[in-house]
Order: structure tokens, then C-alpha cells, then sequence
């Protein structure tokens, strides 16, 4: 994705509800504005993170998958 | 998958296995199967396939002296697991969601102990969250009530480390990774016909083998039913318990209630018209159904315990099935500590366990015999009713959500 990315968080592996858990934490330590790549490989996250995002106020910029791993591109709000 | 010119078929595909099933729609499904499994036999449990799976393997190596036990085909929860397992990977394999998943060392180890805890919560409270929760709860239990309140306090006790864990125990969770099979790309279709050719070799197996067992044959059937929908709606206990105090999402509580109230109604109509039954004892018996004596001390004992070890393993009996059948590796030790430990508790921890609880701790409770078929069912609406308020409250003002 074209997208200027200023951290980086590898979910790769972990299931339910590990990537949320640090997924929360590691946007608590951004500054509004920075984008967060995460990557990670549980099909739970094609829902979680989205709905997670809309709730929190964070925007979901975009979301690629390849080969069963999914990068998902969230600004922080 | 049909010819790939036919775009019906693919449309046909494409709404069943395209993406994921609304969560309320996955328990509305699952609730009706389930009363399609009391009215062929009996209602769903989870616990009861890890007992099963592991009696065999103490029996087949000659430990602890554990012996005639029913071979797991034989067994009708140890074939109702297996099959939920296959199903649940026939249903990651028509979504295109199937890849083997290693997660770090340390999650393999939270999974097993987390396998562990559940052995030992489910013998010890007698019920997991599908047979002593959502089944406990249709058959009208006063055991089930008590039961969700253990598991809601070991899931918030359990959300509580996992996350201090990432703060003082971040390796755990980090480390290598490997991921194997995924499909590739838009244009991958052998994991759907994989699944298709799984579905039909299995159904066509079993239907044989059982050709003389009707029972059996349907615990078969629908057990892979019950996996694929289970996978496909990613259905989850743990969610259900856990979610209010971690995301405050309503999506999984609110699919769980749908199966509560969908099972209360069909649980009821079978008990109350005392369905196939011939004499007032054996009406009796099948009221009695899915009622464990554990209430109230020793069904929040072991809901704490088991709500402790599903969250830590991101799976209860079931959720653990599903995963396990989607790829994800950590469940895969999940399972294995579920069925190593659970025989093992079984015999050498619960009778004394269970002695040295009081009368008073142990109880039967049928709600009907208190209150009625219509008060115990009003109750168990009111209850729902209140979780859903807290649930959607919860969710607007985030009072107990911890991220």
C-alpha cells in the first residue's frame, strides 16, 4: 500500500485475542496522525481489527492480503 | 464449485463461504443442531470428546490403568469431536481460510496449559461452556447459571494476565512464526475442492459405517455440520465471556444469546412434552437431561477454573475444535492438554474433590421443579435480557472495556 508507514507490529502466528491485545497496546505508545502496518495471519482479524478501529476512532486506511497473510494500515486518531 | 462459467454456482459459493457468517446467524444454526442432537440422542458437550480421545491414548500405551474404554468411533462425543474438527476444516477450506499457523514458542505453551486448566475445570465443575452453558442452560439447569458466572470470572482474572503479560512477559508472544498451505492469491481453488471432496468422502464413510447405528450416524452428520457452521460464523465462547471487558463489542455475547434463547424454546418443547418417551420415569429421565448435580459450589469452582484456562488458550472445548481445524497451531496444544489432563482428572482428582464437598454444594436443580416450565423459562429470558442491557450499555460508554 502506498502509504508513508511509521511502525511496524508482527502478528504473524498468534490467534485470538493476541493480535487485538497488541494491536491496543501498540497504538497507545503513537501520536495522532503516525500510521501502524500490522501484519498477521488469523482470518479473526479480517473482522476484528476493522470493527475495532471504528470503535476506538482510529481510521483503517486499507487492507491487502496475500497468501494467508493479511497487513492491515491504520492511522492513528 | 460447479463449472467456473456458471456464475450461479460461484454466486451460490460465494454467499455461503465468500466471508464470514454473521455471528447471531452461526448460533441461531447451532442451536437448532443442537436440538436435532438431543431429539437423535443427546445434547452437545465438549468435554466429553477430550475424555473420550484421551482414555484412548492412556488405554493404547497402558498408563494409568485407564481400560475398557469405547473406542473414540464408537463413542458418540468422541465422534462428535472429530467430526466438528474435520468439519471445521472442510469449513476453513471453503472460505480459503485454511494454513497451518505456528505461533511462537510461548503461545504453544499457553496453549497447552490453557488445554489443562479446561481438563481440569470441566471435571471438576462437571460442564464446559457448551454442555453445562449453552446446553445447561436449554435443558433449564440452575447449575448453568452458576456456571457462566464462574467463567465470567476467570475470563476477566485470565484478560487480566494476558495482559500484564505483554507488559512483563513480552517474549511469550514474540518470536518465530511459520505459516504453510495458505491459498495463494485471488485465483486458488484447491483448498474448496479439497473441502468439497472431504465433505463428500466423509459423509459417504460414515453413512456406511453406521448404516445399522441411526444414532450414531447422525451424531456423524451433524457433527460436521456443526464444524463447518461453527468455523464459517466463528462462533465463540470465549469471545462471548471475554469481549465485554476487553473490546466491549456486542457481536459475540449477542450471537451467544441468540443460541441461548433458540435452544431454551426447543430444549423445553422436548422435555416438557416429555418427547419419546412412554412411561413418567423415562419422561422424568429425559427432563432430567444436561441437569448436573453442581450447584451451586462446585459449578463455580470449575467455571473459574475452565473460564481461566479458555481465555488463556483462546479456545474452549469447542472454540479450541474449530481453531484446531483452521490451522491455528497453539489450539492444536490446546486440545492435547485438554485430552491428556482430563482422563487424568477424571479418575485421580475429582472423586475426592467431589467427596469433600458438602451436600449442599452438589445439587441437582432443575428450575421447573422450583418454578415451573414457564417460570424457568421466564427466568432464563430476564437473565438474557439483563446481559444484553450490560452488553450494549457496555459497549456506548466502555465502563469495564479494558482496550
Amino acid at each position: 500500500m502506498d502509504v508513508n508507514v511509521d511502525r511496524n507490529l508482527d502478528c504473524k502466528g498468534l490467534s485470538c485475542p493476541m493480535p487485538m491485545l497488541k494491536l491496543a497496546k501498540e497504538m497507545k505508545g503513537m501520536d495522532g496522525g503516525q500510521v501502524l502496518e500490522m501484519v498477521g495471519t488469523d482470518p479473526g482479524s479480517k473482522g476484528d481489527v476493522p470493527g475495532w478501529c471504528e470503535k476506538t476512532g482510529n481510521e483503517l486506511l486499507g487492507v491487502e492480503e496475500d497468501a494467508g497473510i493479511f497487513k492491515f494500515y491504520i492511522r492513528k486518531g | 464449485m460447479g463449472d467456473p462459467k456458471n456464475g450461479a454456482w460461484r454466486q451460490l459459493w460465494a454467499t455461503f463461504f465468500g466471508k464470514t457468517w454473521p455471528v447471531w446467524a452461526g448460533g441461531i444454526i447451532l442451536a437448532f443442531l443442537n436440538v436435532c442432537l438431543f431429539l437423535a440422542k443427546s445434547p452437545w458437550g465438549g468435554t466429553g470428546t477430550y475424555i473420550s480421545w484421551g482414555e484412548n491414548i492412556y488405554q493404547a500405551i497402558g498408563l494409568f490403568g485407564i481400560e475398557h474404554v469405547k473406542p473414540v468411533l464408537a463413542h458418540s462425543y468422541g465422534l462428535l469431536g472429530l467430526m466438528t474438527l474435520l468439519g471445521a476444516f472442510a469449513g476453513a477450506l471453503f472460505g480459503r481460510e485454511f494454513a497451518i499457523r505456528i505461533p511462537p514458542m510461548g503461545e504453544m505453551f499457553k496453549g497447552l496449559i490453557g488445554g489443562v486448566l479446561m481438563a481440569l475445570g470441566a471435571t471438576l465443575g462437571i460442564g464446559c461452556t457448551i454442555g453445562g452453558f449453552l446446553s445447561g442452560w436449554a435443558a433449564l439447569s440452575g447449575g448453568g447459571i452458576i456456571l457462566a458466572v464462574g467463567f465470567m470470572i476467570g475470563t476477566y482474572f485470565a484478560l487480566k494476565y494476558l495482559i500484564w503479560e505483554m507488559e512483563a512477559l513480552p517474549k511469550m508472544s514474540m518470536g518465530k512464526t511459520y505459516t504453510f498451505l495458505a491459498a495463494k492469491g485471488a485465483g486458488g481453488v484447491w483448498q474448496p475442492i479439497l473441502g468439497t471432496i472431504l465433505t463428500i468422502v466423509l459423509l459417504v464413510a460414515f453413512s456406511m459405517r453406521f448404516r445399522t447405528d441411526n444414532g450414531m450416524a447422525m451424531f456423524a452428520i451433524l457433527g460436521l455440520v456443526i464444524g463447518i457452521v461453527l468455523q464459517r460464523s466463528r462462533f465463540c465462547l470465549v469471545r462471548a465471556f471475554r469481549e465485554p471487558f476487553m473490546t466491549g463489542e456486542s457481536e459475540a455475547p449477542v450471537g451467544v444469546m441468540a443460541a441461548l434463547i433458540v435452544g431454551i424454546i426447543g430444549f423445553t418443547v422436548i422435555k416438557y412434552m416429555g418427547v419419546g418417551t412412554s412411561t413418567p420415569g423415562a419422561a422424568r429421565a429425559l427432563a432430567m437431561t444436561w441437569v448436573y448435580p453442581h450447584f451451586w459450589l462446585r459449578a463455580i469452582i470449575g467455571g473459574v477454573v475452565f473460564g481461566l484456562g479458555m481465555t488463556v488458550a483462546g479456545g474452549c472445548a469447542v472454540g479450541t475444535l474449530w481453531r484446531a481445524g483452521e490451522g491455528h497451531v497453539k489450539l492444536w496444544f490446546a486440545a492435547i492438554g485438554f485430552m491428556l489432563f482430563a482422563p487424568i482428572s477424571k479418575k485421580f482428582i475429582v472423586p475426592g474433590f467431589a467427596n469433600m464437598l458438602p451436600e449442599w454444594a452438589k445439587q441437582k436443580m432443575f428450575l421447573p421443579d422450583r418454578f415451573g416450565y414457564g417460570g424457568a423459562v421466564l427466568i432464563f429470558f430476564v437473565i438474557i435480557v439483563l446481559w444484553y442491557g450490560f452488553v450494549k450499555w457496555n459497549e456506548r460508554t466502555g465502563k469495564f472495556t479494558a482496550i
